[in-house]
């Protein structure tokens, strides 16, 4: 009887430390996610006014001393009526897929031949995909528009091997955002393609060859299927921060070059409507969980439809 | 060797190096058609390189390999008549048990009704017939084992070479799946090259066993020849259990070799040696199923036999097996049939008699 009564106390306890440990990301995502877009989510339901803070309250004091709930989708009417938050969405869209797209193909090669390489070389390899974060982001950038400028170290090295007889116009366009984005994410693109294409089991190509596929037919039938959860993390990994990235189009880009990180900053700092660039902030958000969600569905339909 | 019974498989001189190992060192083999021919070595002897380079997967260092007569040496492996069956398998796990099977077909870019066809009459092969919409991950250990062999079959390869096919089976299972695969192999007539560590499967699979050891054929013959006349005290140890004493020459001639062994208790004369003995210094071998084991002192004139003490013995129902230390000191491992279901059993400490046919006796050169 006490042996039994035992047992129920371990596995109460057991359930207990379970729930506790599955708790703390749930909290953690609470603390840091969920509370801060709900504040902003609150503020762009409010109005501009000039006040500390700029906007109006939630619940407002009404004079009979009852309470009542103030609420405004102005902010959102607005962002459709005025249609520079549209074309700067588009654009961010653009220029974050364009630069996706090119990291991929940029990043599946050396993530293939980081994988494939002896175990030692291996390791050197993935600390070079690394050694940038050491340095600061900002620092980075910086040094890029020393390269990328009219008089720079780019512009002087192909006049000097004379491939060009007039410096290009680099720095402040969009392929110079572009270079920025793909330099700065390759790694996030790299490093979990590499995690997937490590663990690709090579009898796998072995078996394909054997039956009489070629080797880019191998690719194309076995290595590239089997690495697709490794392409999506990685283009979802580059895609997301790419789409509301400032500092690389402020600093290389041009004044033409629109995305919406710089309208949100000018949004807050310049205008100091806090409400409107709220409002672009929770449909950036919405734009970029609501095709996530979708993934994922779909991801797991196709899971359940099989078993 | 007439013209219609030349070998199938040629290999000539063939070695691979993997830096300064040696993996396979200057091998030659001659398989026939249709002969079920397995490579049985312990891990590391080179079999799976061996294999590997017949299946065009790794390129010899030097030597050729020819197949049906034709030079496949450098053939990469997707133009080769070659299929392979890789140990664990294989299965491509982001395609179905039907698209596993059709890959080969498709890659041949043959229509798609033929391949239906195909695939289907295949899996009924197999006994997977409802199966071909699974998942490999949805299968369990002998159903993938039947699509990995159905994918290397359906392409109808004159040689199907297979990595270790029972290995990741159970034992129940491998046992029931050895005799499976001997029919498919006499229904279909393909040749099949096999490489496995264990005896047991190279033997009751097998028409022709080839042992290796350290990248080179110790002793290539039929099961039997390989277990009851191994060549060397490799094989004999390799292959099932023995007993091995070691003896001295006393004297030896075409007709007859004189030994003093021991363990065996004391001259032994082998008539008709077959073999040319080079060293005074040999060991002579015993199976233990062939020694007989009674507590009554033999009175056949023709047997040797030692008296000693049971010191071990372990029941295993159909048989037991004995450890007897002789008057020697030697230990003597017996295997006895218990053909009688009640009767007078050896136990712990009995003195017993072994005794065995002057024919069982293996000589072996050190």
């Amino acid at each position: 009887m006490s042996g039994l009564l035992i047992n129920v106390d371990n596995s109460f306890r057991e359930r207990l430390w379970k729930n506790l440990i599955i708790a703390i990301p749930y909290f953690w995502l609470l603390l840091f996610f969920l509370a801060p877009f709900l504040i902003v989510l609150k503020i762009s339901l409010a109005d501009p006014i000039i006040a500390q803070p700029p906007f109006t309250p939630l619940f407002q004091d009404n004079d009979d001393g009852s309470m009542s709930i103030y609420t405004t989708f102005d902010n959102y009417l607005f962002l459709f009526q005025d249609s520079l938050y549209l074309v700067t969405y588009l654009s961010s869209v653009k220029l974050a897929f364009i630069s996706t797209v090119l990291a991929l193909f940029i990043g599946y090669p050396i993530a293939y031949g980081i994988a494939r390489s002896p175990q030692p070389t291996r390791n050197i390899l993935l600390l070079l995909v690394v050694i940038p974060f050491w340095i600061s982001f900002l620092l980075r950038v910086y040094a890029w528009m020393g390269i990328l400028k009219t008089k720079g170290l780019l512009n002087g090295f192909l006049l000097w091997i004379g491939i060009i007889d007039q410096p290009l116009e680099l720095l402040y366009t969009d392929t110079a955002v572009y270079i920025g984005m793909i330099y700065s994410y390759l790694p996030f693109m790299i490093l979990p393609l590499y995690a997937n294409l490590e663990k690709l089991d090579i009898r796998l190509l072995e078996a394909a060859s054997d039956l009489g596929a070629r080797r880019w037919e191998v690719f194309k039938d076995v290595t590239l299927p089997l690495s697709m959860p490794g392409i999506i993390a990685g283009c979802c990994l580059m895609f997301i921060p790419a789409i509301g990235e400032y500092v690389i189009p402020t600093l290389l880009g041009g004044a033409d070059t629109l995305m919406i990180g710089r309208v949100l900053f000018d949004e807050f700092f310049l205008n100091r409507d806090w409400p409107v660039a709220s409002a672009v902030a929770i449909v950036l958000v919405l734009l970029l969980v609501l095709p996530i969600v979708y993934f994922q569905k779909r991801q797991n339909q196709e899971l359940w439809s099989e078993s | 060797m007439s013209e219609n019974e030349k070998a199938f498989i040629q290999i000539r001189e063939i070695s691979k190096h993997f830096g300064d190992v040696i993996a396979v060192n200057k091998v030659d083999l001659d398989i026939k058609k249709g002969e079920l021919f397995s490579i049985l070595g312990a891990s590391g002897s080179g079999k799976t390189t061996l294999l590997r380079m017949m299946a065009g997967l790794e390129i010899p260092t030097e030597g050729k390999i020819f197949i049906d007569g034709v030079d496949m040496t450098n053939v990469p492996p997707y133009k080769r008549p070659v299929n392979i069956m890789f140990q664990n398998y294989a299965l491509f796990p982001h395609m179905t048990v039907f698209d596993n099977i059709a890959y080969g077909l498709k890659k041949d870019g043959i229509a798609k009704d033929v391949i239906d066809e195909k695939v289907n009459k295949m899996l009924a092969l197999v006994k997977l017939s409802d199966y071909g919409k699974r998942r490999p991950n949805q299968l369990s250990g002998g159903q993938s084992q039947r699509v990995a062999l159905a994918r290397s079959l359906i392409k109808e390869p004159k040689v199907l070479l297979l990595d270790e096919p029972l290995a990741a089976l159970d034992k129940k299972l491998r046992q029931s799946t050895q005799f499976e695969l001997i029919d498919i192999q006499e229904e279909l007539g393909v040749t099949f090259v096999i490489v496995t560590h264990d005896q047991e499967e190279a033997m009751t699979l097998s028409d022709r066993i080839a042992v290796m050891e350290e990248g080179e054929f110790v002793q290539i013959g039929t099961p039997n020849s390989i277990y009851e006349h191994p060549n060397s005290k490799f094989v004999a140890d390799f292959i099932g259990n023995i007993n091995m004493f070691d003896a001295k020459v006393t004297s030896s001639n075409e007709q007859e070799l004189a030994l003093a062994c021991k363990a065996l208790g004391g001259e032994i004369i082998i008539q008709n040696p077959g073999q040319t003995i080079h060293s005074t210094e040999l060991s002579v071998a015993l199976r233990p199923e062939k020694v007989i084991i009674d507590k009554q002192q033999p009175s056949d004139e023709d047997h040797y036999y030692v008296k000693g003490v049971v010191e071990d013995f372990g029941y295993f129902g159909n048989l037991s097996i004995f450890r007897v230390r002789t008057s020697s000191g030697d230990i003597v491992q017996v295997s006895k049939q218990n053909r009688v279901r009640i009767e007078d059993t050896i136990t712990w400490e009995d003195e017993v008699y072994l005794s065995w046919e002057q024919e069982s006796l293996i000589v072996l050169d050190n």
